[in-house]
């Protein structure tokens, strides 16, 4: 693997700088790799676009603004809408299917992965995890960073007294992330 | 709901194996073999006649309704102490849980109502709960050192709200504890918003 570029987009308030700095933290800390983080928020910090840049990678990144994305993770319409035609040609989406509606705006050879994460999240008791849920889908489509280190990510970025959640809610998208990734 | 990581072993100080796990259909005669048992003095805190098939079925359908979510611990397929958190549907209370604990005398002064009450705080709080309260009479001593350490505070007195089996009235305690914040801090990691704002 010599550099993946990844950009997580969706709405303040759904926890997308949280899933981004997870998948970093588990690439650098826990995995071993180099990884980057780069944040952009809207004035408001609810309900306003948002997105996540992450670069992972085994060698040092020297530039760690994401143009073309490999992997898109997208948690809202708007972020489809400006983030869609920017995946990589023959890149993965992944996306909140019960909030974003995939059309033909996607380069040719994109391949889709679509998760009722929200409703997940609702059903494990908290619709605050939709963003963990959304991180162990990425890991169970990519394989970019293993299991392991995002189960360690996670425990060690989440409050005290919400680890079990986070976990379930982790390994929902996981288990659901591996079976698409077979499907696909 | 199906609960995930059940059934799950519990190790009393004493050194006592039980098996904690949720209650299911089915378990209506263990149930109230249980109750049975247990003195009418210790029976009278609780709002129903849990002595009763009719109830048994009740408290069944509460569960499969979500409703209630309830936990018993058992030794060798006898109830020694049954845990349940109700949990309102509807109303401005949707976020209050009500927490209710009842060990076999036998079993008592081991931890097991604290291990139980504790699980169960912690599944409401996953599950969307922000306060859980709890009724104590006044002379329940362990109860009250029970809940204390579990967070466990005294919100209200109900002066002479019961009567105990030899007539005498007594204050009812009730007890909260405010578990918002665990999720309040997680609700702020997802806010998205610019650390400069702030």
């Amino acid at each position: 693997m010599a550099k993946t570029e990844i950009r997580i987009g969706g709405l303040g308030g759904q926890g997308v700088i949280l899933c981004g700095m997870i998948i970093g933290k588990a690439a650098a800390i826990y995995d071993g790799k180099h990884a980057t983080l780069i944040q952009a928020f809207g004035p408001e910090a609810r309900g306003s676009a948002c997105s996540a840049q992450v670069t992972v990678a085994d060698q040092v990144i020297g530039y760690p603004y994401v143009k073309q994305p490999d992997v898109l993770v997208l948690m809202s319409q708007d972020a489809y809408t400006q983030f869609g035609p920017t995946l990589k040609p023959g890149g993965r989406l992944l996306y909140e299917e019960e909030l974003v509606k995939v059309d033909q705006q996607l380069p040719a050879g994109a391949l889709t992965f679509g998760i009722p994460a929200t409703r997940f999240a609702e059903e494990l008791g908290r619709r605050l995890v939709l963003n963990i849920v959304m991180a162990g889908f990425f890991t169970g489509v990519t394989g970019l960073v293993s299991a392991e280190a995002m189960e360690q990510a996670v425990k060690a970025s989440v409050p005290r007294g919400t680890e079990d959640l986070n976990m379930r809610a982790l390994h929902k998208g996981l288990e659901y992330g591996r079976t698409a990734a077979q499907g696909n | 709901m199906r609960l995930e990581g059940f059934p799950r072993p519990l190790t009393l100080r004493d050194g006592t194996s039980l098996t904690v796990r949720p209650v299911k259909r089915g378990d209506q005669p263990a149930l109230l073999a249980f109750y049975r048992e247990m003195p009418q003095e210790d029976r009278l805190f609780l709002k129903d006649d849990v002595t009763t098939e009719s109830w048994a079925d009740r408290f069944i359908r509460r569960i499969e309704r979500g409703e209630a979510l309830s936990l018993v611990a058992e030794k060798d397929g006898a109830i020694l102490a049954e845990a349940t958190l109700y949990r309102p549907r509807h109303g401005w209370s949707a976020h209050v849980g009500e927490l209710r604990v009842a060990v076999a005398r036998s079993h008592r002064r081991r931890g097991l109502a604290t291990s139980l009450a504790g699980i169960l705080v912690k599944l409401a709080t996953d599950q969307g709960a922000d306060k859980i309260v709890v009724e104590v009479v006044e002379n329940q001593v362990a109860a009250l050192r029970t809940f204390a350490k579990l967070g466990f505070q005294q919100e209200a007195v109900l002066r002479g709200h019961v009567k105990d089996i030899r007539g005498a009235r007594r204050d009812l305690l009730i007890l909260a504890n405010d578990v918002s914040h665990i999720w309040a801090a997680m609700e702020a990691l997802v806010a998205d918003s610019s650390p400069e704002v702030h």
